[in-house]
């Protein structure tokens, strides 16, 4: 849609998050009143978007009884809530779960979205015409929302004999991300000048090692991006793992945040430690991360 | 690369991608497109019913209060998120002691999972035991129903959009502030333009491209919206506060009418697809010098 505005975001990855703001234009009288006004008004809505979470966090220290009666106070904060939420949550199988699913499911994602996207561009079709229409075809899967395909994904995996097992999960989210992998993976192909395959093939190179120790290389930016997009879709996504997960043993974190409310009921304290063992992790990560991740996602959605 | 390009060759390259997505994702569309003429409820052969669930939709009450609330929470998302999201990206981009951090605290929600966005937010919104109404409480006034009573919670889920989106609209709308030609700005600024006039006639102007971008994707986003209402009503009290996505989530999986949740289906993916074309026609129709 905006190519400008892609490449801002997309190319310099880390710049794009690291560009310290252009100096503003000198002002002669408000100019350090306003400046201040700005900066407290910065702070203040920063402070009012980390609230919830930090709310969150004091409520998960807080004994039982005071987080109906008193949960402002301070003194008598306790780890009790983190115990009881350790030995009722099964964390590593949550995590274990989610993680097998989403390595998986976006390696074979990204894997097969690069070999499409290197036939669809760099290889000789007999007919161009086909070539542009496969790509087309691909990234028409852009416009499809994904709980128009929960029902039909369910059965499919019914009649495929595969529900019940990772791979139930594993296919439909490899699926829903081919189109984006692809738009993202052609568009830099086709930006990409070919001389340097070229040269490879004539120096003996076959497809595999042309694909594997040099296209694969240089795309490596482009790659981290799809990665980190999909790692967090994966990771987050609810709609699917509820319909296409039924054993207690294969649940996901997301899944498992869902039953919080029916499991601890009005354990409220053991709930709070429950979710923050789940968001700390993701927030470390994230904090890690950041400008990969803020670059990744960006890109992602403004392409998608 | 014709050395390379042998038929079979490129038939390896391109049908795995092609099959998984067939199968996972076009096939399901057609699948779904066709149970919408069917009734179906879990056993023996679907049944041929024509458009019958499609006029059935438009009689049906829970239909038209999920239609209405995602509206309300369009327009609300819309209304406040785009300028808040704006003027945050103003903000965020003067040189203030801490502003990488605070660009990155603010994105931070739009990573956690949707599902667990909904919890925290019961413990904000919850009339007894949210901060919210304790908050109210403090300075003397009475509590809110913010979620579970009759009007206020497509209002509420407005709200916990908002603060999801919120530092992704404006991260994008950065991305856009820095592409800004920096002489055009200095050049204003010597004819004596404030900075109100910059803003007004210049900056806003300029980037109607990234408002045209951040405004399809809350669209669409606004559309898929189904986590929070599961999490903060599950659609109750009798469906007031339902989404089309959690309507139809419950008419498919709960009620077990598959092929009425597939026309369901159908119809939000159209209405998505027609909002957001619609949009697009509007704002490319605005460009042209009238």
């Amino acid at each position: 849609m905006s190519a400008h505005l892609i490449d801002a975001a997309i190319e310099p990855a880390s710049e794009f998050a690291l560009a310290e703001p252009p100096a503003q234009p000198p002002r002669r009288r408000r100019g350090r009143s306003v400046a201040l006004f700005a900066g407290a008004a910065a702070y203040l809505v920063t402070f009012l978007i980390v609230l919830p979470i930090l709310w969150i966090v004091l409520l998960s220290f807080q004994p039982s009884g005071n987080i109906l009666s008193n949960p402002f106070s301070f003194d008598q904060l306790t780890i009790d809530n983190y115990v009881r939420a350790g030995t009722a949550l099964p964390l590593l199988q949550m995590y274990g779960n989610t993680i097998l699913i989403a390595l998986v499911s976006v390696t074979v994602g990204t894997a097969i979205s690069f070999m499409a996207a290197f036939a669809l561009t760099r290889m000789i079709f007999r007919r161009r015409g086909t070539q542009s229409s496969l790509r087309f075809y691909l990234l028409a899967g852009l416009a499809v929302p994904v709980y128009i395909l929960l029902f039909p994904v369910y059965r499919l995996d019914l009649a495929l004999g595969i529900f019940g097992t990772y791979a139930a999960l594993i296919l439909p989210y490899v699926a829903v991300s081919i189109p984006f992998n692809t738009l993202l993976l052609t568009g830099f192909l086709r930006e990409f000048p070919g001389e340097i395959e070229e040269a490879a093939i004539i120096d003996g190179a076959g497809l595999w090692r042309l694909c594997t120790s040099v296209v694969l290389p240089l795309m490596r930016p482009v790659i981290a991006t799809i990665v980190i997009f999909n790692i967090v879709y994966v990771f987050n996504e609810f709609p699917f793992a509820s319909i296409l997960i039924n054993d207690p043993d294969m649940v996901t974190v997301s899944l498992a945040v869902s039953r919080f409310q029916g499991q601890y009921t009005v354990d409220y304290g053991g709930m709070m430690a429950a979710a923050t063992l789940v968001l700390l992790p993701q927030l470390v990560i994230y904090a890690i991360f950041q400008r990969h991740v803020i670059a990744g996602m960006t890109v992602g959605a403004v392409k998608g | 690369m014709i050395w390379v390009s042998s038929r079979w060759k490129i038939l390896l390259m391109v049908a795995p991608a092609l099959i998984v997505f067939t199968a996972f994702v076009i096939y399901p569309v057609l699948y779904s497109l066709g149970f919408s003429f069917t009734k179906f409820q879990g056993f023996g052969a679907p049944e041929w019913i024509g458009l019958d669930n499609y006029v059935a939709l438009a009689a049906d009450p829970f239909f038209w209060q999920s239609l209405q609330n995602t509206i309300v929470i369009l327009v609300v998302s819309l209304v406040v998120l785009i300028p808040a999201s704006f003027a945050l990206a103003l903000l965020l981009r003067r040189r203030v002691t801490g502003g990488g951090a605070m660009r990155a605290l603010v994105f931070g929600p739009a990573i956690i999972a949707p599902i667990l966005v909904g919890l925290i937010w019961v413990f904000i919104l919850d009339p007894k035991i949210g901060l919210l109404n304790r908050v109210l409480g403090f300075f003397g006034f009475a509590p809110v129903q913010w979620i579970g009573g009759d009007t206020l919670t497509p209002y509420s889920v407005a709200l916990v959009f908002i603060w999801s989106s919120i530092g992704f609209a404006m991260t994008i709308f950065y991305a856009g502030l820095q592409l800004l030609p920096a002489d055009v700005m200095e050049a204003s600024a010597l004819d004596g333009a404030t900075g109100w006039q910059q803003l007004r006639h210049i900056t806003v102007p300029m980037m109607r491209e990234t408002f045209a971008i951040v405004t399809i994707l809350m669209i669409t986003n606004v559309f898929k919206i189904f986590e929070l209402v599961y999490m903060l009503t599950g659609g109750g009290p009798v469906h007031r506060s339902e989404t089309l996505v959690s309507y139809m989530y419950f008419v498919t999986f709960t009620n077990q009418q598959y092929g009425y949740g597939m026309a369901l289906a159908v119809i939000i993916t159209i209405l998505g697809a027609v909002v957001s074309v619609g949009y697009l026609a509007l704002a490319r129709g605005r460009k042209q010098p009238a």
